[in-house]
């Protein structure tokens, strides 16, 4: 049964938004990680979304918003002079892994806000539902 | 039986026709708050000719409930302004604005569309509760 | 003689309208012009019976998922509650005429 309008687009959106949370705090913890079980420095992991048209019982089909797929950074991460560091190469630098801590945390803003807002809709079209119902009593 | 009085009370008759409007705008704004980031989307809503068919239609005096075939629609906003670089013209305090703004406005119309219902069952046992 | 047939057959009734056919047609009294009560009647159910079937035609989209207009399918039921409230009342208006009616005769 479709009974809270467009809340199929909204559920999606909100795994979405909460997938790229995740990742974002993943990429925040490792920011300093210089070497992984792959070896390397660890790389700043992206998430990709792509839209899918979701359409629920009689209702207009909507265009939603999926994870994609999350792929690693390819970027190259900084090289910081540091030769007393376990992890430096033969000429005293060591790569750091290539997270931006400062842009991680502009897109973890924008995902809250977004995880948020849709959210704050699911409430409401239940809260609309709960009207309908009340109709005549 | 109630078809009757249905049929005459034009007032109900437009808000059970506007509450179809309004939940149709639900649509909408769950798509448009879904695409916030979604390059180049640009943001739905009732296409605004419908507005202006029921008005026409009434002023024309169809009973509202012969109104079947004014249907609204979801249409790209004419009037939103592009937000981003990449053509998205979703603005999250606005939805959220409208978001509210519809839920008032449903509230109301079920309102209406109830105290009607309300009435006439008062008539129908005479009771008044 | 008084043509009760087309309330007591019809499926939307609750039994407790159908017992009133036998007890009028057996009383066997003077009755009014037959076509007209029963014509009454039946332009008692009919719009009834079809605010039922159009009420139900709406929920069945909406139970099924192909509708998502929960609203109109509350409106419809609560309206062809309506209707039937309103015709239970007149009907029990018109046994007490009629249980007055004979009570006038016996």
């Amino acid at each position: 049964m479709n009974l809270l309008s467009g809340i199929g687009v909204t559920a999606d959106a909100l795994a979405a938004q909460k997938t790229r949370l995740d990742i974002v705090a993943q990429n925040i913890a490792n920011a300093q990680t210089t070497r992984t079980s792959a070896g390397g420095p660890y790389q700043r992991q992206i998430v990709s979304f792509e839209t899918e048209l979701v359409q629920q019982g009689g209702g207009p089909a909507l265009q939603g918003v999926k994870v994609a797929g999350i792929a690693p950074d390819r970027s190259p991460g900084q090289q910081v002079y540091n030769p007393q560091h376990p992890d430096a190469d033969s000429s005293g630098f060591v790569t750091m892994p290539n997270v931006n801590v400062a842009y991680e945390m502009v897109d973890m803003i924008t995902a809250s806000r977004a995880y948020e807002a849709n959210l704050a809709f699911a409430k409401d079209a239940r809260q609309l539902a709960e009207k309908t119902l009340e109709i005549g009593k | 039986m109630t078809d009757a009085i249905a049929q005459s009370d034009q007032t109900y008759g437009l808000a059970r026709r506007l509450l179809d409007v309004s939940a149709l705008r639900q649509e909408a704004l769950a798509s448009n708050l879904a695409n916030v980031e979604t390059p180049a989307y640009r943001r739905l809503d009732v296409a605004p000719d419908f507005a202006a068919q029921l008005k026409a239609q009434m002023a024309a005096g169809v009973p509202t409930s012969a109104m079947d075939d004014v249907q609204p629609k979801l249409a790209e906003d004419p009037h939103a302004r592009t937000v981003r670089p990449d053509g998205n013209t979703v603005d999250v305090e606005h939805e959220l604005l409208a978001m509210n703004q519809n839920s008032v406005e449903y509230g109301y119309l079920t309102e209406i569309v109830s105290g009607s219902i309300k009435q006439l069952k008062m008539a129908i046992s005479g009771n008044v509760t | 003689m008084i043509p009760v047939g087309s309330i007591s057959s019809s499926p939307i009734l609750p039994p407790s309208i159908a017992p009133v056919a036998p007890s009028i047609t057996e009383t066997g009294g003077s009755a009014p012009a037959a076509g007209g009560f029963g014509q009454m009647l039946d332009r008692l159910v009919s719009p009834v019976e079809q605010q039922q079937a159009q009420a139900d035609r709406i929920t069945q989209q909406v139970l099924l998922g192909d509708s998502g207009q929960l609203h109109q399918s509350v409106i419809a039921m609560q309206e062809a509650s309506l209707s039937f409230s309103l015709m239970v009342q007149v009907r029990n208006k018109l046994v007490e005429s009629y249980q007055e009616l004979m009570r006038m005769q016996a």
